[in-house]
C-alpha cells in the first residue's frame, strides 16, 4: 500500500473492530562476523509457533506474537499480549537456505550465513 | 467527542503507522534506534493478578537462565534480583546493542501477606511465573449473612 493512503486513509464505514494486538518493536543485537550475521531479539513469552521470520527481497522481517492467559483480577499491568515486530534490510548476499533460527528462554537467535561468494577471500601476493 | 470506539482506534492506529515510519527514518539514516524514539522501555516489566486466595505474578526477564535470578520474599515484600550477562560472541564485529545488560533488582510491596513457604516460580519462554498464595490472615472470608 501506498505510504500515503495507509496514514490518510478514512475507512468508509467506521466498523468496530475487535482489539487487535499492539505492535511494539523488540530490542536486538546484531554482530558480524567473516561467515556470518548474528541477530539476538529479545522476545520474552513468544512460543516457537508464533515467531516467523520472512527473508524476502533483502528485507528480513521478524514476527512474534506472545499469547499469555491470564486469569484473575488485573492489580497492575505493565506488559500485555503484543506482536513483536521489527524490519530489517540484509545484504543480498545471505544464503536464504542457510538461516538458522532458535529460540531459548524468550530470546531469538537468528543465523544469517553469507553466501560462499560474499566472504573475504585472501588474496596471495606472488612475487615476480 | 468521540462516540465510537473505533474513531480512537484509527486515531491510535494512524499514530502507530506514524511511530514505524519515524523508526524506519531512524535506522534509514544509520541513526541508533534508540536515539530519537525509544524503544518499549523498560526490563523487568511486571504484571499482577488477584484471584481469591492467591496473586499470581509475572515478570518479563528474556535470555535468562534460573541460576542468575533470586528472589526473596518476606510478608508482603517481594524483590527480585539477578544479573544479565551479554555474552559477546567471540570474533564478531558489533553493529547494534540494544538488548540490556547488568545487574538488576526490583522490589514490589504487594497488596497482602503471602504465605512464603507456598510460593512457586516458574521459568517459561523467558517470563516468570509466581504463584504467591494469601497467608491465611489475608485470605477473604466468606460472610454469611444472617
Amino acid at each position: 500500500m501506498d505510504k500515503k493512503t495507509e496514514i490518510a486513509k478514512r475507512e468508509d464505514q467506521n466498523i468496530e473492530k475487535t482489539r487487535e494486538l499492539y505492535e511494539i518493536a523488540p530490542a536486538v543485537d546484531i554482530y558480524e562476523n567473516e561467515d556470518e550475521i548474528l541477530l539476538y531479539a529479545d522476545m520474552p513469552g513468544v512460543v516457537k509457533d508464533e515467531i516467523s521470520v520472512n527473508i524476502d527481497n533483502g528485507r528480513l522481517a521478524l514476527s512474534g506474537v506472545r499469547k499469555l492467559e491470564t486469569n484473575g483480577v488485573t492489580t497492575w499491568e505493565e506488559f500485555a499480549n503484543v506482536e513483536f515486530v521489527r524490519n530489517f534490510s540484509v545484504p543480498q548476499t545471505i544464503d536464504v537456505g542457510k538461516v538458522k533460527a532458535e529460540l531459548k528462554n524468550g530470546v531469538l537467535a537468528l543465523h544469517l550465513p553469507k553466501s560462499e561468494e560474499a566472504k573475504p577471500r585472501q588474496v596471495e601476493i606472488k612475487t615476480a | 467527542m468521540f462516540t465510537r470506539f473505533s474513531d480512537i482506534d484509527r486515531l491510535f492506529g494512524t499514530m502507530d503507522v506514524l511511530r514505524r515510519r519515524l523508526d524506519n527514518l531512524y535506522t534509514d539514516y544509520n541513526r541508533p534506534y534508540g536515539a530519537g524514539w525509544p524503544l518499549e522501555e523498560g526490563f523487568l516489566r511486571a504484571n499482577l493478578y488477584q484471584s481469591g486466595d492467591t496473586f499470581e505474578m509475572r515478570l518479563e526477564v528474556p535470555g535468562m537462565d534460573k541460576e542468575s535470578l533470586d528472589i526473596k520474599i518476606q510478608g508482603n515484600y517481594l524483590e527480585i534480583s539477578g544479573t544479565r550477562d551479554q555474552k559477546l560472541p567471540e570474533g564478531y564485529k558489533i553493529h547494534k546493542t540494544e538488548r540490556v545488560a547488568g545487574t538488576f533488582s526490583r522490589s514490589f510491596t504487594l497488596p497482602d501477606d503471602v504465605d512464603s513457604a507456598r510460593v512457586e516460580a516458574t521459568l517459561k519462554d523467558g517470563i516468570i511465573y509466581l504463584t504467591l498464595p494469601k497467608s491465611e490472615a489475608a485470605k477473604p472470608r466468606q460472610i454469611s449473612i444472617s
